[in-house]
């Protein structure tokens, strides 16, 4: 959530610098404390507030599929960028707010709040 | 907030899992020096007031939607990490910036320990918490909440 980014969001999720991205546990450590993989196998995933996608990203290759969704509009076509280099074809990515999901009900097994809340 | 949790109770299939996971607001973090072996403790840094108030509001948003029975809480736990730093002076311009922490460390070895070792690798070693909540079925939310006092 860099804050120079423009977004149709105003500033939610605009305090933190973009650093904080690099500065976190890594995706696969906290998955194992949340109770590793089971928790998201096969299942449809939403990662609230995903960023650069590090943990959408990180869950996509043993999830059914990954959703994305953050409100920096910079930071989602960053997640795309590094989706496609990865060849990650079960993640998608979408700029808006949590108060405004664009999903359907019941679209999704896991929702995850990483340092979202 | 709460209206975020009412979205992602909306899109979560019944007995869907949210996972809450940020920093640990309610504990010290450290600054360490990077030995050889192991760390040593320099200071601690505590939270910054905006960031323990955002917190706050965050757990009130939580426990709302658990006594609205939308969720329930199933599992929770902490974890600490590391975030390394080259240098003294590259972890103070983090705590400089970064809005989460007050801006200076507090100390408790002197400033000539600090200068001998300034160019030293540093941690900030700080806790990061998590909550897994289950998403309750349509028909349990319809059911009154206890009262409680």
């Amino acid at each position: 959530m860099s804050r120079g980014a423009t977004s149709p969001f105003g500033d939610i999720g605009r305090h933190v610098p973009a650093l904080s991205f690099a500065l976190r546990p890594s995706p696969n450590d906290e998955l194992r404390e949340w109770g590793g993989e089971p928790l998201v196998r096969g299942k449809r995933v939403l990662d609230v507030g995903c960023g650069d996608g590090r943990f959408a990203l990180a869950v996509a290759p043993v999830a059914s599929s990954v959703d994305g969704l953050d409100p920096d509009a910079e930071a989602i076509a960053t997640a795309r960028k590094t989706a496609r280099k990865a060849g990650v074809r079960n993640a998608r990515f979408a700029v808006g707010a949590a108060q405004q999901l664009p999903y359907s009900d019941r679209a999704f097994d896991v929702v995850i709040l990483s340092w979202t809340l | 907030m709460v209206d975020a949790l009412y979205e992602i109770h909306r899109v979560l299939a019944p007995g869907g899992i949210i996972v809450d996971a940020r920093p640990d607001s309610r504990v010290l973090a450290y600054a360490e020096r990077r030995k050889t072996r192991g760390f040593q403790l320099f200071g601690v840094v505590n939270t910054s007031r905006t960031e323990l108030r955002n917190d706050q509001a965050s757990d009130l948003a939580i426990a709302r939607v658990v006594r609205e029975r939308l969720f329930k809480r199933t599992r929770r736990g902490r974890l600490w990490h590391r975030v390394p730093f080259a240098s003294l002076a590259e972890l103070r311009q983090y705590l400089w910036e970064h809005l989460r922490f007050v801006r200076r460390a507090k100390w408790i070895v002197d400033e000539a320990t600090r200068k001998r070792y300034s160019d030293d690798q540093f941690v900030i070693r700080r806790a990061v918490r998590y909550e897994l909540l289950e998403a309750r079925r349509a028909r349990d939310c319809d059911q009154p909440a206890p009262i409680t006092r």
